[in-house]
């Protein structure tokens, strides 16, 4: 028998069994079931582990109820559940009167602020040098300047932990006694651990802010920058008035995405100290994080972690909304 | 043409440019010096080109330093730190490979008996060869590191990622591009949402993602830790080969359904050899998802089971940081990533002036 009459015959029998209309459903939309094994592994690593975050934060799990044989069937989720039971807003409640959360919040703001200043005033300045025509092989060196971006996340984060060592010579304890200061307990302080928090992140995140002022600035009309010349404009006014109106959009549109990254920056904080001193630095992620798996409270580390995710939300709704806006305003 | 001759010609091209760079800047120096002589070219202006130039080299390599600091203290061998100039200046002191020895450990083909029946005969044959070894560690360090089971480990998880992903990230991108169906666009969008949010959505929903595979009795388990990868992978990789695919003409595909050829054959036998390329960018994005990822990876695996990122942490972790042998562990670990980066860097900044979501 070969292969194709056993096509014709499950292609006989599927014509036999489903109904026509169904079938002609069916054809129309196949191609949708090419799309969906990996629709559907997506929407169950990613959705269906928000859908129980969110169910976790009204209860008061933690690992002794949570992993516990619940009632199993369809209102235990088939086994998943466990013991914990349903604590309605308690969880919530405790977080908001909790002045540790706000203060992870708090410093969680101050970082997103800070770093993205730092990531965009550094990444043009960086890609305007790539860009300049004083600069030779500048192609060459725009693709060694992003190899940060390259590296793995915790590669990097833990050498820059080991720059910010307090020994005697880590390299940011060397730079500060050639400079005449003397060696610093990096990590021990409040502020200077913010610090050295931020210039980790810049470092690490701007290839990307390079990369996408590189592709705008190359868009800058030469033309109206000749035009600008002739008409005696400096360079800085040249800088201010035409190549800053037509990079504005693709920056802010970086900067909004990489905002979003530094909210939800997790690594920094847990690889240099745990977010310390004294959980003062707890990054919102990392606060939840530790609440979940150093206090054993789960009900509550997920309540962090879903009002991490609604202020991060509303502040994209609002970033993109009022992009739309700009873009009406000054029209394309 | 086959994958192995789209590559060897590219590493050719880029070799062939290469070697022909200095003769070209040699030229470029030539004729700006001959053009001062006549003085068609002002001096000033070939002064700040130069210094400028100069500047900016520098300005790299102080961006660069700490990458350059931690390779040379990878070569003041296993025992250097922090706490001696010796060890961690920014001039290098000495060179001493042992730390990078004891990453490595011993370099050998295992010895192995293989026996060989042939059936009806009753004739064996016995092929059996003793351990080579090229690199025995034990001659220049005491101990080595647990870096190739780690490695292993890595390996098994990013292949398997990749085999899941490919999976189901291909047909889908094929539909994507080729076909229409109900919610095409809307589908479209939400993938590309995903790539900007869904790494901050996965760290936010870690609680309760620890929890559920605690419950399924699946921590430790690689497997699931690759089909977790592979659908994180799902977003950005099947929008990133969508709009390769549609860079491909659809000439070829019209002869080939001319021809009589079945849905089927059409995507397998035109559209997917003239992928290629887009297929392989998208297999070294998936395989360096396994390869880095941690946070995951550290709340679920145990000790026998830790991935390269998990175990190099866990290195740093100690109240003694050996910076010797992290570094050199470091430097291992990221060598490939860096030489992959190198070679599809001019790819992937392409993939950013992409048209994206036309059409």
């Amino acid at each position: 028998m070969s292969l194709s009459s056993v096509g014709d015959r499950t292609r006989e029998r599927y014509q036999a069994t489903v109904p026509k209309h169904l079938r002609e459903r069916l054809d129309e939309h196949r191609p949708l079931f090419l799309v969906l094994p990996g629709l559907l592994a997506f929407s169950l690593f990613m959705f269906f582990p928000l859908a129980y975050t969110i169910y976790l934060s009204f209860t008061d799990a933690e690992p002794s109820t949570v992993f516990q044989d619940g009632p199993g069937g369809v209102t235990g989720f088939f086994g998943l559940r466990g013991e914990e039971s349903f604590v309605g807003l308690e969880n919530y409640i405790a977080v908001f009167s909790d002045p540790t959360f706000w203060n992870s919040l708090g410093i969680t703001w101050l970082f997103v602020i800070c770093s993205v200043a730092l990531k965009v005033a550094f990444g043009v300045g960086i890609a305007m040098i790539m860009t300049s025509d004083r600069v030779k092989g500048k192609r060459y060196m725009r693709s060694i300047i992003i190899i940060p971006w390259a590296l793995p996340p915790i590669f990097t984060i833990t050498i820059w932990s080991g720059i910010f060592s307090s020994a005697r010579f880590g390299l940011a304890n060397q730079a500060v006694i050639f400079l005449g200061f003397s060696e610093q307990a990096w990590l021990n302080d409040r502020w200077m651990a913010f610090a050295s928090y931020l210039v980790t992140e810049m470092w690490l995140a701007y290839p990307f802010m390079v990369i996408i002022t590189v592709s705008a600035l190359q868009a800058v009309s030469d033309e109206l920058m000749d035009a600008a010349k002739v008409d005696g404009a400096g360079y800085f006014h040249r800088f201010w008035h035409v190549t800053v109106p037509s990079i504005k959009r693709p920056v802010m549109f970086a900067s909004i995405l990489t905002a979003a990254a530094s909210f939800t920056q997790f690594l920094i904080p847990y690889v240099f100290n745990r977010g310390g001193p004294n959980r003062a630095n707890e990054l919102i992620v990392l606060h939840g994080y530790q609440e979940a798996f150093n206090f054993n409270a789960y009900g509550a580390g997920a309540a962090i972690m879903m009002s991490a995710v609604a202020f991060i939300g509303a502040f994209m709704i609002v970033a993109v909304w009022k992009g739309r806006l700009a873009e009406g305003v000054d029209g394309p | 043409m086959t994958m192995r001759d789209w590559l060897s010609n590219r590493v050719r091209n880029d070799v062939r440019t290469a070697l022909e760079k200095p003769a070209e800047w040699r030229a470029d120096v030539a004729y700006t010096i001959d053009g001062m002589r006549r003085g068609t070219i002002d001096p000033r202006d070939v002064a700040k080109t130069v210094f400028a130039t100069m500047a900016t080299v520098v300005f790299v390599f102080v961006l660069l330093i700490p990458v350059y600091w931690i390779f040379i203290i990878a070569l003041q061998g296993e025992g250097a730190t922090l706490y001696s100039t010796d060890s961690a200046g920014l001039i290098p002191e000495q060179f001493d490979p042992a730390a990078f020895i004891w990453v490595v450990g011993d370099i050998a083909i295992p010895g192995a008996i293989i026996g060989i029946t042939i059936p009806f005969i009753d004739v064996e044959f016995y092929l059996s060869w003793p351990r080579i070894v090229f690199l025995d560690a034990g001659n220049y360090v005491d101990s080595t590191s647990d870096f190739p089971r780690y490695f292993w480990n890595s390996l098994y998880i990013s292949f398997w990622t990749v085999v899941f992903a490919m999976l189901m990230i291909v047909p889908a991108a094929y539909a994507f591009s080729r076909k229409e169906f109900a919610g095409r666009m809307k589908l479209l969008y939400g993938y590309i949402l995903f790539t900007q949010v869904g790494a901050g959505l996965g760290i936010a929903s870690v609680i309760a993602l620890y929890t559920i595979f605690s419950s399924m009795g699946v921590t430790n388990n690689r497997l699931v830790l690759s089909l977790y990868y592979a659908a994180m992978a799902v977003p950005f990789n099947t929008w990133l080969l969508k709009t390769y695919m549609d860079s491909i003409p659809t000439s070829l595909e019209e002869a080939a359904v001319m021809d009589g050829a079945s849905p089927f054959r059409v995507a397998w036998e035109v559209v997917l050899p003239l992928a290629k390329p887009g297929i392989a960018t998208i297999f070294i994005f998936i395989f360096l998802v396994g390869w880095m990822e941690f946070i995951i990876a550290q709340l679920i695996l145990s000790p026998e089971h830790y991935t390269l990122p998990v175990g190099l942490f866990a290195l740093i972790d100690e109240h003694n940081v050996p910076w010797g042998q992290f570094a050199a562990f470091a430097l291992v670990y990221a060598s490939p990533v860096v030489f992959i980066y190198m070679f599809a860097q001019r790819y992937i900044e392409d993939g950013f002036s992409f048209g994206g979501t036309k059409g």
